[in-house]
Formats: C-alpha cells, structure tokens, sequence
C-alpha cells in the first residue's frame, strides 16, 4: 500500500512563499518530506511523490531539455494532467529556463476535433517549439502539432530519454517569466497570459500568508484542474511554495464521483479546499444515498469558493446536507479572481462563513446602484438581489470600480472592476492589442467583470464581457457562433449564442439562428444539427431559436450584438418561428430586469 | 467469433437500456443514433454515463476513447475493447 505523504514538516520551519523564484521555492521544500499524493479512478492512493522526489526528477529532466536544443525562453506546451509527469516537466523547465505552457485536457463526447483545433490553436499563439503529453492523449496532441506546425511532440518518456550530454541547468530568475496560461479569449483566438515569477511569487505570498493564513498542520485537497489559474496556482504553485502536502484527485473523477472528494477530505485531513459553486452543487446532487456521518469533515476550515459567481443558496445546502460531517458553515471563503491577475485578488475573512448583501433588484438593474434592503420585506423574492461578498484586496494590491469613462466610483455604485498590484500579469502572450484592451496607460487591470464595493469588500454582480458560464466553464460564445455558422445553409452573421440565468440558476444558453428554409423537416434536422454541434464544441446542451431572417441586431461598425439579441429575445420580439404568433408569450419583468442589466 | 458477436450484442442491447433514461424524443436508438444530437446528453450526463458503463462492466475508459465517441456504436466498441484489455 502506498503511504501518503506527511502534513507538516518535523525539521523544516514553515516558510509560507517568502520565495523570489518557483525554483527557488521548491529548492526549500524539497528539504522537507511534504510533497503530492495522486488517487485513482476509484479513490485510492496510487502515487506519493515528496517535494525532494519531484525536484530530483525535474533536475534530472531540466539538464536534458537544454541540451536537445531548447534555447532559453523557448517556450514548451505540456497537457496539464494531474499525474506526477506534469508536475516534473513543469519543474524541469523552471530549471532549464524555459516558460512552460500549460494546455486544457477537456474533451467532450466525440470532441475529438474541436480538441485538436483548441490544442493547435493555443501552441500557435504561444509559439512553442515542443510539446508534451501522456500516452492517453499523445494522439491527439500530435495531431494538433501538425496542424500548428510543431515538428517536435512527445511524450513524457522520449523527453526524458533524450540524452543530457552538455547539458546543465539555468534556471528562470526572479525577473523571468513563469509560465503562459491560456483561460481567456476564445478557441479561435486564444489569449495566453503571461505569468511571471515576481506575480506568482507575490500572488502566493497574498494567498498564503493573508488569504488562507496557512499553518503548520494544514493540507490540501484539490480536484481542480491544473490549466486553470485556480487549480494551477491555488493548488499546485502556491502549496509548493509553502511546502504544504496535497492530496489530488483528476477533474473527470471528480464529475464521475463527486463523493470522492470528501472521502479523501475525511480521509487525509484535509484542511483547505477550493470549488466553484458547481463543485459543491455537484455533491449536493449526487449524495441522495449517501450517509453523510460517513465522512469526517470538522477539520475542513477553508472552504473557498471562486471561478465563478459565488451561489449562496447551493452553499446552504451543501453545509445543510453535510451537517452530520462536522462539516461548519463558516469554513466557506469567498473569493475573486481572474488569471490575468495571477489567480486571487481578494478573500473574505477566515472563519466568517458566507456574508451577504441583498440589495433593491431594481435599482441595482436600473440605475446601477446597489441599495441595501431587508430581505423579509414584502414581495423579497421578486424584489430583492442577494450577492455573496468576495472580501477585501490582497495586501500590496488595490481594486477600483470605474465607470465607463474611467472615473472612479463611489461605494455601492456599480462599475467595472479594476485592480493593480504586484500579481498583475505583464500581459496576454504576443498580444499588444489585447493586452492594451485590458490594461490601462496608468496600470490598472479592467477586469471585465462588474461589480460594486461596500465597506471596502468587494461584490461582484455579473459580467460586462458576453461570456457564458456553464458548470464552472468558461464559454466563449463565439466559438459557438462559429461552430453553427459552419452547418450547411447558415452564413456569417446568422447565429447569436447567450446565456439566460438569474442569480440563483445555472445558466440557460440560447442559440438564436437565423432559418431561411420553410420545410418543416429541414428546420427540425437543423435544430438538432445545431444542438449536436453546440454539444461537441463546449460539451452544454442548449435552447435553439430557430428565428426568421434579420432578427438580429448589428453594431454601426457591424460587431453583432448579443446583448441586444437577448433583450429581443427576453422581450419576446425575437421568437422561434414555430412558436404560434398569437398565442404571445407573457413577457416576464423580472426576468427582463435580471437580463437586462449587462 | 458467433460468441463475440454474442457478447456485443449483450453490451449493445445493456447500453441502449440505460440510454433511454436520456431518450427525451423517444427515437429508436440503434447503432448509429448520434450521442450528442439525438440523445439529450450534455457534459455532466455524459460524465455519468462513462461511469455507469465503467462500474457496469468493471474497465476504466480514457479520455481519448471519450473524445472518439460518437453514436451508441462507438460506445459499445470501446466497452468491448476494454473490457478484451481487461
């Protein structure tokens, strides 16, 4: 039986990220014994790996890197599986001195393609001049180098069967970079973020010593998957740098078996743990015969909630149905982020639990200003908006709402969210003018997210860019526009994709395509053409609105606009062209004020 | 030969079984009933699904067999594939 590794180091003082360098950090915890632990498909602990082991190997890797010709700041693409290879090469190149680039392992049913295409996509953008996957997805991977161009993909093996004849290490410094993360831009226009060791350091330092306020006896667990800032910074880099051991499980075993997670909490002991509110909903809705006096979840003091709108409502129920656990309310730490700043940018306070504000739903709607209410009063649920507070800015950091002329705004009036400060990325990966988009001349991060401030926490409200959240995903909805503009019989221009979703609901996303047949069958073929397509690309099921031609709006300078296609279609002047016209659909105001919004 | 054809037919008849719980049009499902379009399968479905096949007949399926899944056909081949790999 494999044993885990141990939780806190007997002749190592906890240094919490008091480091300058990745490589610098994992020197320090490599004289510990702490390190990762990987379970398997069905729970159990398949692998140990110590701090000093992973170091050993990616010191043993790094020489051989160098000398097979990647020169210093080439850039590598690695599949970011959680197993130990991913972890080891992501080291090596801290040691060679090369940025390493994390690619998504997300694949739907028959998304073969569409996975080739992203994969291709994102190594042209970055550049890179190798690429590297497990055996399980090294197919694939090919298959997107030859459409990028990338001569040299390999798998873990042949990389660290390469010869290290003249080779050495030259470590990345504290004024290098520290990886490309791709989480923004869509699927044809990826937007590589480009992390350097002074954010990761400094974002790790706010996130351990501030956020989570890591202790001898802390341990994580984590399903999170390491191509997204939460997953790789909150529990992969920033645990490494505070030498605190882990205990991982992959993504696609969490969504099979939720249940997992809190056995391997219970289990191991965990301390600090982080989900969307997906994950705690998808343990919610997959305990109906579970006991929960199974599980021993008293020790679990930081429950983080971030990656998407924090849903208070699901979070109740979770503590609710986890009572018998020892799971306690107050461990629920909210929390705001974005990967351009790194990963975190503001945290709740330890040991408070969920904080709320509920506010006038229409004066947050229409005037943009968030008015506190009583929740009880009359007619609260039409009336009201609860928002869940995300805490104050990291020490050293600051967040501004602005309006749209870049002017600074008042508590409680709502805007877009900037934030400065040493985490902030040096920008998208050789991309100026996406890079000049989101940074301002002065130096502050436009977010994209909107929100307000009260009493200095931070609240976020929605979203200001079109971008669809679903299950925890981020959506571009170009790429769906673009899928379905693909089908025979639908041009450019023809289709608009959004999501409905209130505060409390998942979001609905609805496809409206322009249909210029009138054969019945044919509309009925294309509705199910541009479902299955919709799944394939991004893996959500949809509402398709077959709509009669020119039902969608176009800017002067012939942008389509989403926001005006939902507002017709909320409003109902944008209709399925099966829909009878005069049995008219009741046009539901609250509904329209929790679209209309953004 | 004629008793893996057996055995195919056996997973086949199994699989289309527990797919009717997503066969909200009631269509016949058949071997090459598409997945994603005539089924109503979205990622989480699609997540209980390769865990019910895998505790079922006891194999783990990989990522790559998943993204090469495409109608009940593709499916039940790669059950019997893992399940021939043991």
């Amino acid at each position: 039986m494999t044993r885990s590794t141990i939780t806190t180091n007997e002749d190592l003082p906890l240094r919490v990220g008091e480091f300058e360098t990745l490589a610098e950090g994992l020197d320090y915890a490599a004289r510990g014994q702490t390190g990762c632990n990987f379970f398997s498909e069905r729970g159990v602990l398949n692998r140990a790996m110590t701090y000093r082991e992973i170091r050993e190997e990616a010191l043993d890797l790094a020489p051989r890197l160098v000398a097979s010709g990647l020169e210093r700041g080439s850039r590598v693409a690695v599949i970011a599986e959680t197993r130990p290879e991913f972890f080891v090469f992501f080291f090596a190149c801290q040691y060679a001195g090369i940025v390493p680039v994390p690619l998504p392992l997300s694949v739907n049913l028959g998304g073969r393609d569409a996975y080739v295409a992203r994969l291709a996509a994102m190594m042209k953008r970055a550049a890179v001049s190798a690429a590297v996957a497990s055996d399980d997805l090294i197919d694939m991977l090919r298959a997107a180098g030859q459409e990028a161009g990338i001569e040299r993909v390999g798998t873990h093996e042949e990389f660290r069967a390469e010869s290290a004849k003249n080779g050495f290490l030259r470590p990345l410094e504290r004024q290098d970079p520290c990886y490309i993360q791709f989480s923004s831009g869509s699927t044809s226009l990826p937007r590589g973020v480009l992390v350097t060791q002074k954010a990761i350091t400094s974002n790790a330092r706010g996130i351990g010593q501030h956020g989570l306020a890591l202790q001898p006896g802390d341990r994580a667990t984590s399903w999170l998957p390491l191509y997204h800032d939460m997953g790789l910074v909150g529990f992969f880099l920033t645990p490494a740098l505070a030498q605190v051991s882990i205990d991982y499980l992959a993504t696609t075993t969490f969504a099979r078996r939720p249940m997992l997670w809190l056995k391997i909490l219970s289990e191991y002991g965990g301390t600090i743990s982080f989900s969307p509110t997906f994950g705690y909903d998808l343990c919610l809705r997959r305990s109906a015969n579970v006991d929960p006096a199974q599980f021993e979840l008293s020790q679990w003091r930081v429950a983080g909630i971030g990656g998407e709108m924090v849903r208070a409502s699901v979070l109740q129920g979770f503590a609710e149905r986890f009572a018998e656990s020892g799971f306690n309310p107050k461990a629920f730490l909210p929390s705001y982020g974005l990967a351009e700043s790194t990963l975190a940018v503001s945290f709740t306070h330890l040991d408070t639990g969920l904080q709320l504000d509920h506010v006038d739903r229409e004066s947050a709607a229409l005037k943009g200003v968030a008015v506190p209410v009583s929740p009880h009063r009359d007619g609260a649920a039409a009336s009201v908006r609860t928002f869940v507070k995300c805490g104050r800015v990291l020490p050293g950091h600051a967040v501004e709402i602005r309006d749209d002329d870049d002017s600074k705004l008042p508590e409680r009036a709502i805007g877009r969210v900037c934030v400065q400060g040493p985490s902030l990325m040096q920008g998208y990966y050789s991309d100026l003018e996406a890079t000049r988009a989101v940074i301002t001349p002065d130096g502050w991060l436009d977010t994209g997210d909107l929100g307000y401030l009260v009493d200095g926490e931070l609240v976020i409200t929605g979203r200001s860019k079109d971008l669809i959240i679903c299950n925890g995903r981020n959506i571009w909805p170009q790429d769906l526009e673009w899928a379905v503009e693909k089908l025979d019989g639908i041009r450019a221009g023809d289709v608009a994709a959004f999501a409905l979703g209130d505060d409390e609901d998942s979001e609905r996303v609805v496809l409206v395509v322009e249909c210029r047949t009138p054969d019945p069958e044919a509309r009925e073929a294309l509705r199910r053409y541009v479902t299955a397509v919709v799944q394939k690309t991004a893996g959500v099921g949809c509402e398709v609105v077959l709509a009669p031609t020119r039902s969608l709006t176009f800017t002067s300078s012939g942008k389509l606009s989403r926001a005006a296609a939902k507002a017709d279609f909320v409003a109902g002047r944008i209709r399925d062209v099966n829909e009878d016209l005069h049995t008219s659909q009741q046009e539901s105001p609250v509904l329209a004020m929790a679209v209309g919004s953004d | 030969m004629d008793e893996m054809q057996n055995n195919s037919d056996s997973v086949f008849q199994d699989i289309c079984g527990f797919l009717e719980q997503y066969n909200r049009n009631k269509i016949e499902i058949t071997g090459s009933t598409d997945l994603n379009s005539d089924l109503n399968i979205d990622s989480v479905a699609a997540m209980d699904i390769i865990m019910e096949v895998e505790d079922r007949y006891d194999i783990d399926i990989p990522i790559n067999l998943v993204a090469d899944m495409r109608t009940v056909d593709d499916l039940v081949s790669a059950v019997q594939k893992q399940k021939e790999a043991g």
